[in-house]
């Protein structure tokens, strides 16, 4: 499994911070599917991946670049850039809810029939799954496009998303329990969008 | 952690994606050895892991053709930036060109200095420092700048900065050296009195610095002459450049005569012609210029021959000799006696009238335009000059900034100190010229001292830059970017200009202004150089040898 955008771009970051066009260019070759894809799968609809997209490039552009270290991964800080970005469009609209953030210590763990589990998983086509991440809740989505997209650690989930580290897991197991649900055809456990 | 005598599903996903400390994972493990229906589970729960990252980073539908598009109108948009500035600094340097530069590069080529290189400019014209002069100087460096920052943008892709740099001063050098005559110098330094006896000749050009000089030999190469007095009666087959409170030509010259003096008397023969700037000229009467005589001075006597043109600026001017082409004074008083021979038109601007005697021999009456003294500030293109100045200034702060990123950060960085830089800028200032002429004084010094004063006279166009930079920084908090700092210098410059301009023609307080910014952003690029140079012993202590 690849991660996008790891490719090494350091040169190209740094030329660009300078100013070069041509470095800018190319950093948005090497980067700009891979974020619109990360908002693709991070948003409720089309459109606003598009827009999301082009806002974060120019964002990067007007001067957010300048923050970026250069000592860490480019591709992991840019997630992070679009994880903010998006998050905020869903705070924007009312779409993350703060009820959400109060459920998270209250959520039950129950114990699935792992053979049960095993099978579903095992017949469920990558169209589905993409169908019904559509239905999930902002934050569900958002946790599992952070984590199995962008491969971003528990740490930077919890930053990304505004919960404490020891709740990440949490966050995710409840997810996955949303997923099912909607793969299964049952209602999605929270609010979401859809595309 | 158990669920009943299984593990619960959180404990399973903390497991499988390696957030278990070593003891609970070791306890997990232990479990699922003896388990199935737990490695079920982890089996699931690591199945559905790789089900949602292949589900997520397939490429299911294609990318928008905005987005697709969106790089392509970045760098149109990129562009366009680029084709303002440098449509601005194109329109400038035209309009400077036509208003400014072509007529006064026609009356220096009537004045016999078509073949001029640069460094004869930069060095033997330094001097000539005023008036329309300086916009050509000025003119040359801002082009000089744009276009060796246009040459290393260009390559900056294939080269390194420090290959760039090394590039554009090598071009710079080759610049100022090409144009210059071929041929060896000789040079005399004397504290007393300098003599090229009559019947001595110096075979190339001749470099002379010294407390008085007498010139009656032959010099079959150009003349150099920095003195207190000088007397040329011998043979000089090249031109004359003289830096002499007093001089006297009575000999004969076969090149141009470029002088600064207080006075210049010409009693000899001037093949070409002469260029002075002084107090008093004196063409004698047995003396005689086949070319054009161009002088700026507060009092210029014409009694002897010009060939062609006669050009002063002068206050009072006294034409009693012949021209043989056509006066252009600009002064205060125009005096034609009754022995003046005039043979081509005569055009005068000044306070006073022209008196003409009625004996004069003109070949037209004199054209008369009385100059009207008028504040700039209320003639139109004085703003539009300042506008063009103020984008000029720009265009080259931002030339400077992309060429030298991290000097300049540091200078702007420096300056934000202000009274450190404004104390260094105190002693820089009227120091650094003091030092290049005691460097140049001592022959072997002279590259040295020419390219510090190049770095020196750089640094005073570009101080009100870092002053801008400076403030910009101030107003909207410090650069995190390259742009970012271009940016604040522009807005800054803007701001200082629009603050000095109505305090320029204040004098005293207009004076005193002017010179804190100069010396403020000199004093900060000096400190940047300073802490440069600065050994830094906590990083060589740090770094140890492999």
């Amino acid at each position: 499994m690849s991660v996008p955008g790891s490719t090494e771009t350091t040169e190209a970051v740094a030329r660009a911070r300078a100013g070069d066009a041509e470095s800018w260019g190319q950093i948005y070759r090497e980067m700009g599917p891979a974020i619109f894809r990360f908002c693709r799968r991070a948003l409720p609809t089309r459109e606003d991946a598009e827009d999301a997209t082009m806002e974060i490039f120019s964002k990067l552009w007007e001067g957010k670049l300048s923050q970026y270290d250069e000592t860490r991964s480019f591709s992991a800080w840019l997630y992070r850039v679009a994880a903010n970005h998006c998050w905020d469009i869903l705070r924007r609209r009312k779409i993350r809810q703060d009820k959400e953030t109060d459920d998270v210590e209250n959520v039950p763990l129950e114990h699935p029939d792992p053979s049960q589990l095993d099978r579903m998983i095992e017949q469920k086509t990558s169209e589905e799954v993409r169908h019904a991440l559509q239905k999930l809740g902002a934050r569900a989505r958002m946790a599992l496009v952070l984590r199995y997209y962008s491969d971003m650690s528990y740490d930077e989930i919890a930053d990304a998303l505004g919960v404490r580290r020891a709740f990440v897991g949490v966050v995710l197991l409840r997810a996955r329990h949303e997923l099912r649900q909607a793969l299964e055809g049952k209602s999605a456990l929270a609010a979401g969008g859809t595309s | 952690m158990a669920h009943g005598d299984h593990l619960d599903e959180m404990t399973c996903l903390l497991y499988a994606e390696r957030q278990l400390d070593r003891a609970r994972a070791q306890a997990v493990s232990a479990h699922t050895e003896n388990c199935a229906e737990c490695r079920t589970l982890l089996r699931a729960l690591d199945r559905e892991s790789r089900l949602l990252t292949r589900a997520m980073l397939e490429e299911d539908e294609p990318l928008p053709s905005r987005i697709a598009e969106f790089q392509e109108r970045a760098r149109k948009s990129f562009g366009w930036i680029w084709g303002v500035v440098f449509g601005l600094a194109a329109t400038g340097v035209y309009a400077l060109y036509t208003i400014v530069v072509e007529p006064a590069q026609l009356r220096l080529e009537q004045a016999g200095f078509g073949g001029t290189s640069l460094l004869s400019l930069l060095v033997f014209q330094g001097a000539f420092w005023k008036g329309w002069q300086s916009v050509i100087t000025l003119l040359e460096v801002l082009a000089m700048l744009t276009v060796a920052g246009f040459g290393v943008a260009v390559f900056r892709r294939r080269l390194r900065r420090g290959s760039a740099l090394a590039l554009v001063l090598a071009g710079l050098c080759a610049a100022m050296a090409l144009p210059t005559t071929a041929g060896a110098m000789e040079f005399h330094k004397t504290q007393g009195t300098y003599e090229l006896l009559k019947d001595e000749t110096v075979k190339n050009d001749l470099l002379v610095t010294c407390s008085r000089a007498r010139i009656d030999g032959t010099v079959e190469g150009d003349l150099y002459l920095f003195a207190q007095s000088a007397d040329i009666s011998g043979h000089i087959k090249g031109d004359v450049i003289l830096f002499v409170q007093s001089a006297r030509v009575t000999g004969q010259v076969d090149g141009n005569i470029r002088a600064a003096t207080n006075n210049l008397t010409i009693t000899g023969t001037v093949a070409r012609n002469v260029l002075s700037l002084n107090e008093v000229l004196n063409l004698d009467s047995a003396g005689k210029v086949d070319g054009s005589l161009t002088s700026t001075g507060e009092s210029v006597g014409i009694d002897g021959k010009v060939g062609r043109d006669l050009m002063v600026f002068g206050d009072h001017t006294t034409i009693s000799g012949a021209v043989g082409g056509g006066v252009r004074v600009k002064g205060n008083n125009l005096s034609i006696v009754s022995t003046a021979e005039v043979a081509g038109p005569i055009h005068y601007e000044g306070e006073n009238p022209a008196t003409v005697s009625s004996g004069a021999k003109l070949a037209s009456p004199v054209e008369y335009t009385k100059r009207v003294p008028k504040s700039e500030y209320t003639q139109g293109h004085y703003y539009l000059w300042r506008v063009i100045w103020t984008a000029a200034f720009v265009l080259l702060g931002m030339v400077l900034i992309l060429l030298l990123p991290k000097f300049a950060e540091e200078a702007v960085r420096a300056g934000e100190r202000v009274g450190a830089p404004l104390g260094l800028g105190l002693l820089v200032v009227p120091a650094v010229p003091i030092a290049c002429l005691i460097a140049c004084i001592t022959v072997v010094g002279i590259p040295l001292g020419v390219l510090t004063f190049g770095l020196w006279f750089l640094g005073l166009f570009t101080a009100e830059i870092v002053v801008g930079a400076v403030v910009g920084n101030w107003i909207l908090g410090r650069a995190a970017d390259t742009w970012g700092l271009i940016g604040r210098m522009a807005m800054g410059f803007v701001l200082v200009r629009i603050a000095y301009t109505p305090l320029e023609h204040v004098h005293v307080i207009g004076f005193l202004v002017g010179l804190g910014i100069l010396m403020w952003g000199m004093g900060a690029m000096s400190l940047a150089v300073y802490n440069r140079l600065q050994p830094k012993v906590a990083m060589v202590g740090a770094v140890q040898p492999a």
